[in-house]
């Protein structure tokens, strides 16, 4: 008998069961996208405050790769990319490596400013769950040097390499007393321990008067200056970043420091050291740098910087150099891998060499650092841009600016 | 190792003058947040973010008016402006409906106001580095004591007394200034003679946060301009107005001076451990006197 019951009942069955059809046939098709997906790259970094001006414009450097990488594509797929702001915190990092990993399957991890964060995803990310970890903008060099290990990979110059491209350099210059001063947190001691040890190798008559340690960003560097130069050194030694830059800068060029003694300060060359000083950056400070959108003078770095220029406005600055360089690695380690698979992509990474705008440049395999030359120069007002940039240039070598695999292996046995 | 053989009655002498100008821009900025927090009662913790849009201000105007002398005196007369009329808008709309909550709440819903003007910042003018030149005639340096001094820090040396000056005459001289330090005495007193006190409380607000930006554009031919930079004046501001005693304008001078000139000593005398110095400072003047050294009008 059929009641009116029997007849909703028989109904919502038939529904439940219409949808459980469509869902599994959904279910069905699902393999099939799976095959084709895209190669996903997870991106962390810090798109809030000051460093944002940075990562920005890595991510820049890295979309402008894609975009010609694209165009062939990768073994048939695409390579994407998904980006985390991690407000330069150490946890904030480590919650969205970590869900970039689990819940969007990315292949890579890339990315990340703040050394800390780096640190802590490389070893609580990177190592625990097997995922290659790609570091374009921190500096540390415990990233691939002692705490470094088979899943992370770094595109960026370290302190290592930049303050042994500052020992190397001013090894060939005449002073003998010198004073260090910089950033009180590990960006600023790592330089400054990294260019001492080196230049005291290479020149063993080199003494060091003094030093003195600000904490970072402080705005007045005024009696830092007066108290070193009452201490007369042959030259100076600052070893700092980021916000103290530019006010280090601007004290030199107030106090007239440069005329009286010898400065060296890595990234003093930096263009977006130098671009906002305007008038107002000093002249005659010795600074290193491993990219300069006008040197080398290149075909590639000139097509480079005008397709850059051509897709955001600006030219490219060095972490727009580390984006561009980490997506032609990614790309290239998983043509030669020959598939997604996360071992045999590392594999194809270690001593990958691509082709980038300032020449050849390559993975190097007993660490996972990029090789990356070093451009030593002196800042001077330049006619062709009405600003001031780096001249003089001499071009330090990657193998000449890094620490030797073996110096490498023996902080990590030594960890 | 440290800077012992460098230290002359010469360095001592122009350590003194560097430590002293630093101190008329940290008692600028101090002073607007010590008459905010002794008439109001309200520890605006965006007070740093204030000082920060006057920075950030006046690179703009600067900009506008072609830079220059010109361009540095835009700056001067409307950063402070602008950054007055921001705090006057967040008195009128926000701080006035809350003036007899509880310090945690006002401490909560400042914090709210800092982070929200931050990402305000960063929306308008980005998370470029700025910079603002100093006009041609305080560019460079002048010879003190054998050490260069550069002339800008000369200037403020000029402006931090003029200020100072000119807010005591208001306080002490002008009948608003006097109706103002009544309120911060007693707010109810002062209510009971008809006295309109939300005016009187909105104009002290406004004030204090003209003194922000005013520090905000004094500052910005010496530094990066950028986002942060409040951070570190408002921890330091916070400290000063403690160790000066709450709400003393006296009080915010006598701690901007001492701790402007044991961070420039402590730089001379022991480079590699100069920042302990004023932290140290200020500890040691707290367990001395815990209201701080002036006396406060809490």
């Amino acid at each position: 008998m059929l009641t009116r019951r029997s007849v909703t009942t028989g109904a919502s069955l038939v529904m439940v069961a219409g949808l459980l059809a469509i869902f599994l046939g959904a279910l069905l098709f699902q393999p099939g996208l799976t095959y084709a997906r895209d190669i996903k790259v997870g991106i962390i970094d810090c798109y809030s405050g000051p460093p944002a001006v940075y990562s920005k414009d890595a991510l820049n450097g890295f979309k402008l790769a894609l975009k010609e990488i694209n165009k062939k594509g990768v073994l048939g797929k695409k390579i994407t990319f998904t980006t985390r702001d991690t407000k330069f915190k150490v946890d904030l990092a480590l919650s969205m490596a970590k869900q970039l990993v689990m819940r969007e399957d990315v292949d890579v991890l890339a990315g990340i400013i703040n050394s800390g964060a780096g640190l802590a995803v490389s070893e609580a990310v990177a190592k625990k769950e097997k995922v290659p970890l790609i570091v374009w903008i921190a500096k540390s060099e415990r990233i691939t040097g002692e705490k470094g290990h088979r899943y992370v990979f770094s595109t960026g110059e370290n302190t290592a390499m930049a303050g042994k491209a500052g020992g190397v350099a001013l090894s060939k210059r005449p002073y003998i007393k010198y004073w260090i001063a910089g950033d009180d947190y590990e960006y600023g001691h790592a330089l400054a321990k990294a260019a001492w040890r080196n230049l005291k190798k290479l020149k063993p008559e080199v003494k060091l008067i003094g030093k003195s340690w600000w904490k970072p960003g402080e705005p007045d560097l005024i009696p830092y200056i007066t108290s070193i130069l009452a201490a007369k050194p042959d030259a100076v030694i600052f070893c700092t970043g980021g916000r103290s830059m530019t006010n280090i800068m601007k004290a030199i060029k107030a106090t007239g420091m440069a005329k009286k003694v010898a400065i060296y300060i890595h990234t003093a060359t930096d263009h977006a050291v130098l671009k906002p000083l305007g008038a107002e950056a000093p002249e005659g400070v010795m600074g290193t740098m491993d990219y300069h959108f006008y040197y080398p003078d290149t075909p590639e770095n000139r097509a480079f910087v005008k397709a850059f220029r051509a897709a955001y406005g600006n030219p490219p600055g060095f972490p727009a150099f580390h984006g561009y360089i980490t997506a032609k690695f990614i790309a290239k380690a998983f043509e030669k891998a020959g598939s997604l698979d996360k071992e045999k992509f590392i594999d194809a990474m270690e001593g990958l060499k691509i082709s980038s705008p300032v020449g050849v440049i390559e993975m190097r395999a007993c660490d996972h650092q990029a090789v990356l030359p070093m451009f030593f120069g002196i800042t001077r007002k330049s006619p062709e841009y009405g600003f001031v940039i780096s001249s003089d240039i001499v071009t330090l070598k990657g193998d000449e600016v890094m620490p030797t695999c073996e110096e490498i292996m023996q902080a990590r046995k030594g960890k | 190792m440290d800077g012992a053989q460098g230290i002359t009655l010469a360095a001592v002498g122009s350590h003194f003058f560097v430590g002293l100008s630093r101190a008329m821009i940290l008692f600028i900025v101090t002073s607007g947040l010590s008459f905010v927090l002794g008439i109001l009662r309200v520890p605006n913790i965006a007070h740093g973010s204030l000082y920060m849009i006057g920075a950030f201000c006046a690179y703009t105007f600067n900009k506008l008016f072609g830079g220059g002398t010109m361009g540095f005196l835009a700056a001067l007369l409307l950063a402070p402006l602008v950054v007055a009329l921001v705090s006057l808008i967040a008195e009128r709309a926000l701080f006035c409906r809350l003036y007899e909550r509880e310090h945690l709440m006002l401490l909560l819903f400042t914090f709210a106001l800092m982070l929200i003007l931050d990402d305000l910042v960063k929306m308008i003018w980005g998370a470029d580095y700025r910079s603002v030149m100093a006009p041609e005639f305080l560019r460079g340096s002048v010879n003190l004591f054998g050490s260069s001094f550069p002339r800008y820090n000369l200037f403020l040396l000029v402006v931090g007394p003029l200020v100072a000056v000119a807010l005591w005459l208001f306080t002490n001289k002008t009948k608003m200034g006097k109706i103002a330090r009544a309120a911060a005495v007693d707010r109810e007193m002062v209510g009971a003679v008809g006295i309109n006190v939300s005016w009187v409380f909105a104009f002290a607000f406004v004030l204090g946060c003209y003194l922000a930006g005013l520090g905000g554009a004094l500052v910005a031919p010496t530094i990066s301009i950028t986002l942060g930079m409040d951070h570190d004046i408002v921890i330091e501001a916070f400290l000063i107005v403690t160790i000066g005693g709450l709400g003393n304008m006296a009080g915010a001078m006598v701690g901007s001076l001492i701790f402007g000139i044991t961070q420039s000593f402590g730089v001379l005398f022991w480079p590699q451990f100069a920042i302990v110095f004023p932290y140290l400072a200020v500890v040691i003047i707290l367990i001395i006197r815990p209201t701080g050294l002036l006396k406060s009008v809490w």
